[in-house]
């Protein structure tokens, strides 16, 4: 046997985790939650090109209320987060239900359906700028085939070119919906399905009432996730439309980066900043709050 | 087979062409010269194989200023990339062994502070880590860039090692502490030789997100120190007269290719990693 | 000399009081069970024992030496888990001598150790298997050499067979008690099963809610219980318990049962002091299944009861069947052979020298 260990050791031995978890936790509370301090400040100052930390009241906020740029930024995001997040949940639950099908070629089949997921949203944006650019894009393929007066021209016209972002931002995502929800199909117990075989149900009532709501959990992570991918989507504007044109494809995102970074409006910047925050945490404190009680529920 | 099977195959057989058509797309374009973009169409096929796009994307293709291609940016990204994976993996198998198998008082609080870190959206720390960076004299340079995807990586690498040595039963370790082994020695001779599997999907995970990532670049770095994801960026927009869509092709598969390849090579590790970001706590 | 003494031992976490002051003091080569319910606190002191989780006051000594703030492996202990707690990426013959290569045991001697141990265990031809390869009962045994290699002091058993099925559990428990026998080691052994502790035990501490309920040989927990807790929970079936009314006739003390129909008064064939206070008052009569069964001949010390049959289980070397006595299910153990038949009266004879008496309130044996 050693020999026996004395008291200061054993001190020794309980402060240990702490000491390997403490720059961690030392670069939560700084980088994290003391940044997110530092830019309210930074939201409620005079600053412009150069910080100041100073007291200026609510005048960024007034700022970029009384901004049209931010509001067309602001009403983007809700048309693309919303379609974004819709045709992602419904293609990749229907995607899911098809794979599910004990189809030979499934992992085949899957890892086409999610290989955009491992691309840079500048790759994407990329691509598809240039396959939907009207002069060479997809309407000049459609009308060598025929149709001579097919035009599909919204990555430049104003209204419709938040769509092009939809659309590449549909077939980067939502192979992971697929993913997420093919995994959930799998976990639902077999007996269950079984169970209502034997009391008679057809296929498609027992996916209609049982299967499908079984994936409500599923379904809930996937719409965190997108909302999070949707809120903080900048890479793919940036590649895909520049913000334009003009800056009709502006999102919240982009909007940051140009006032505070190119104009020199940190002040209003932080303030977009922080209304990004506010945004985030009105999805994602609930779904925490719920995740506990839940927890706490099941002690 | 039924009709409905022939249905759901021409269906899924469908879809995934249109999953591909963009890859393809990319490809072909790449390996035609400008006359045949021009005249052809999306999906008309290269007359011959032609590599000057791809030489053009790696060596000579201007990005902004200067006109040296995206191998120099490439390297760099490989250079952010390598350390960044490595540091934020082993700080996170440390932290995930720490909160499940040595907990005290507070560890779980401090999770779940951590896992704020994995949901904020990051502009909100943008301009405070700017002026860090500065302070730091990091600014533009890529131990900046290393530094800032380390601390933003941590969350993500911490819950994935914390949810996956959750499973791994106290018993193992009691057993270990019983037999007279201490924290490191439990670290490296138990816990890390089942570690395998979770060190891949983070290794992979955290190559793909910063490997993939623009935000960071594009705000912290500047000229020489720009990752390949920047350096994509302005060469597409940067435009010298006619242009080149082979070449834009060709260097957006350049830097599509790291992550492609492993996603292709460990794909079910990337998957395992998506699901586990995406069931947090 | 003890081998292991507990001196009022307590634990809370936060508010919760787990452990309310165990003491606890055994001989060396005693076997000693905890049995009791789930979170009765009995893995809790083990672990305490082990070290692997803190004392909140007491004090706990292996042989003379005080162990209470020691780290697990300045003890002098090995434990078997419940899951085994196997090193998954070692080898059987590694997870053996893992312990003694910690503590610098040369090479050479380890190899002597774990010959030793695993012939003792007949796991030679498992030594250069990973443990994802063996079965149930070949990780338990394993588990136990990793433990008898260290040749500790004290070993420390946290419900060793609660992951094995029916047959092999049994088989593994003579093999343990075998295994007690040859090496003689002190032994803590935690379990919730009662057959487990009364056949392995040489002392069984009772616990219930942090407490230590009653200690003793297994026979005299099961014949004299302390309390109606420790009477219900060892033994199966469980003791039946039959509220009464005590009454005093003659000087003779006397309970009343009711059956079919039909009211009978039984006489209590023992001397019990404590009884004559309860006089004219409700009472539990304790009486085990196996003290109640069909006529027999000379049964001199019973008495008889008419009973409707309402649930008849045979389980092969007897049979169980359920009547219902003061208006409560009663489960009676009979002969196989015995008559009986559902719904149908059937005389019983209930063994009134064996019977004990608790009392309603404090649930407290009357002795």
């Amino acid at each position: 046997m050693k020999k026996k260990s004395s008291a200061p050791r054993q001190s020794l031995g309980n402060l240990l985790p702490k000491l390997v978890v403490a720059p961690t936790f030392v670069i939560a509370i700084i980088f994290i939650y003391g940044f997110m301090l530092l830019n309210a400040w930074l939201s409620f100052s005079s600053s412009r090109l150069l910080p100041t930390y100073d007291w200026a009241g609510t005048i960024q906020y007034e700022k970029l209320f009384a901004n049209d740029r931010w509001w067309v930024a602001a009403e983007n995001l809700l048309l693309f987060g919303g379609l974004f997040i819709v045709i992602c949940l419904l293609l990749g639950l229907f995607l899911a239900i098809f794979l599910d099908q004990k189809i030979r070629a499934e992992g085949a089949i899957r890892t086409i359906y999610l290989y955009p997921m491992a691309l840079s949203f500048i790759v994407t944006g990329t691509a598809w700028k240039w396959i939907l650019n009207p002069e060479l894009g997809v309407q000049r393929l459609v009308r060598e085939m025929g149709f001579e007066s097919f035009t599909f021209d919204w990555l430049v016209n104003t209204e419709m070119a938040i769509y092009t972002v939809v659309i590449a931002g549909v077939w980067q995502s939502s192979g992971f919906v697929m993913a997420l929800c093919l995994a959930g199909l799998r976990g639902i117990d077999d007996n269950i399905i079984k169970a209502a075989k034997v009391d008679g149900a057809s296929m498609p009532l027992i996916y209609r009432k049982i299967i499908i709501p079984g994936l409500r959990p599923v379904f809930f992570s996937a719409l965190i996730v997108l909302t999070h991918i949707a809120i903080k989507s900048f890479d793919l504007i940036v590649a895909l439309t520049g913000g334009g044109p003009g800056f009709a494809t502006d999102v919240p995102a982009t909007f940051m980066y140009t006032y505070s970074f190119t104009r020199g409006q940190i002040g209003l910047g932080s303030a977009a900043s922080m209304m990004m925050l506010m945004a985030v945490a009105a999805i994602i404190v609930p779904y925490l709050y719920s995740e506990l009680r839940k927890k706490k529920d099941e002690h | 087979m039924s009709i409905n099977r022939v249905l759901i195959y021409s269906l899924l057989g469908f879809v995934a062409l249109i999953y591909l058509l963009p890859l393809v797309v990319m490809l072909i374009t790449s390996l035609k010269d400008l006359d045949e973009i021009r005249t052809g169409t999306l999906l008309s096929l290269p007359q011959s194989l032609n590599f000057d796009a791809w030489g053009k994307a790696w060596g000579t293709a201007c990005t902004g200023v200067s006109c040296e291609g995206l191998k120099g940016y490439f390297w760099n990204s490989v250079l952010i990339v390598v350390p960044a994976v490595v540091i934020s993996t082993i700080l996170g198998a440390l932290n995930g062994y720490v909160l499940t198998k040595w907990k005290f008082k507070g560890s779980d609080l401090f999770f779940g502070m951590l896992l704020i870190g994995t949901m904020i959206p990051f502009q909100v720390i943008l301009l405070p880590m700017a002026r860090t960076l500065g302070f730091l004299g990091l600014s533009g340079t890529t131990s900046g860039l290393i530094m800032v995807h380390v601390i933003y990586g941590l969350a993500f690498t911490t819950l994935f090692f914390r949810n996956y040595y959750i499973s791994i039963p106290n018993e193992l370790v009691n057993a270990a502490r019983i037999d007279g082994a201490g924290f490191w020695l439990i670290f490296w001779r138990i816990i890390i030789p089942v570690s395998i599997p979770i060190i891949v999907v983070s290794v992979i995970w955290q190559f793909t997100q910063i490997w993939n990532d623009f935000l960071f670049g594009v705000v912290y770095s500047s000229g020489d120190s720009q990752p390949i994801t920047v350096a994509l960026n302005n060469l597409v927009n940067t435009s010298t007269g006619i242009k080149e869509y082979n070449v834009d092709m060709a260097a957006a598969i350049i830097a599509a290719l790291p992550t492609l390849l492993v996603y292709v090579v460990a794909g079910k590790y990337f998957v395992k990693g998506l699901t586990a970001g995406a069931v947090k706590g | 000399m003890h081998a292991l003494k507990i001196q009022n031992v307590e634990k809370t976490y936060g508010k919760v009081n787990v452990l309310k002051g165990i003491d606890i003091e055994i001989e060396p080569g005693q076997f000693l069970i905890l049995v009791g319910p789930s979170g009765c606190g009995k893995s809790t002191l083990l672990n305490m024992i082990a070290g692997l989780e803190e004392v909140t006051n007491g004090n706990i000594f292996i042989g003379d030496r005080d162990v209470t703030h020691l780290d697990p492996k300045d003890r002098d202990i090995a434990m078997v888990f419940q899951s085994y707690a196997l090193y998954p990426n070692m080898t059987v013959r590694q997870n053996i001598s893992f312990g003694l290569e910690i503590r610098k045991t040369e090479k050479s001697e380890q190899q002597v150790i774990v010959d030793k141990v695993s012939k003792l265990l007949q796991i030679e031809p498992l030594l250069d298997r990973k443990p994802k390869q063996l079965s149930g009962g070949q990780r338990q045994r394993v588990a136990m050499g990793r433990a008898l290699a260290r040749d500790p002091s004290i070993f420390l058993f946290d419900e060793p067979l609660s992951n094995l099925d029916a047959k092999l559990r049994v088989e593994m428990r003579s093999e343990i008690k075998e295994l007690h026998q040859r090496v003689g080691t002190t032994i803590v052994y935690v379990t919730h099963d009662q057959i487990e502790a009364m056949t392995l035990g040489d002392v069984i501490a009772v616990m219930k809610d942090g407490e230590i309920q009653q200690m003793g040989s297994p026979q005299e927990i099961y014949d004299n219980p302390r309390n109606q807790f420790v009477a219900g929970f060892m033994g199966s079936p469980s003791m039946n318990f039959i509220p009464c009314q005590i009454e005093k006739v003659n000087g003779v003390m006397q309970i009343e049962l009711e059956s079919a129909g039909a009211s009978h008064k039984m006489l209590i064939k023992q001397t019990i002091q404590g009884l004559e206070s309860y006089a004219g008052k409700k009472v539990i009569l304790g009486i085990r299944p196996e003290q109640i069964t069909q006529q027999g001949e000379d049964k001199v010390d019973s008495a008889m009861l008419d009973c409707a049959v309402e649930i008849i289980e045979p389980t092969g070397p007897d049979t169980q069947i359920t009547a219902r006595i003061n208006g409560v299910r009663t489960i009676c153990r009979i002969h196989p052979t015995a008559e009986c038949q559902l719904d149908k009266l059937m005389p019983l004879m209930l063994d009134m020298s064996k019977v004990v008496f608790f009392d309603p309130e404090t649930q407290m044996r009357i002795y």
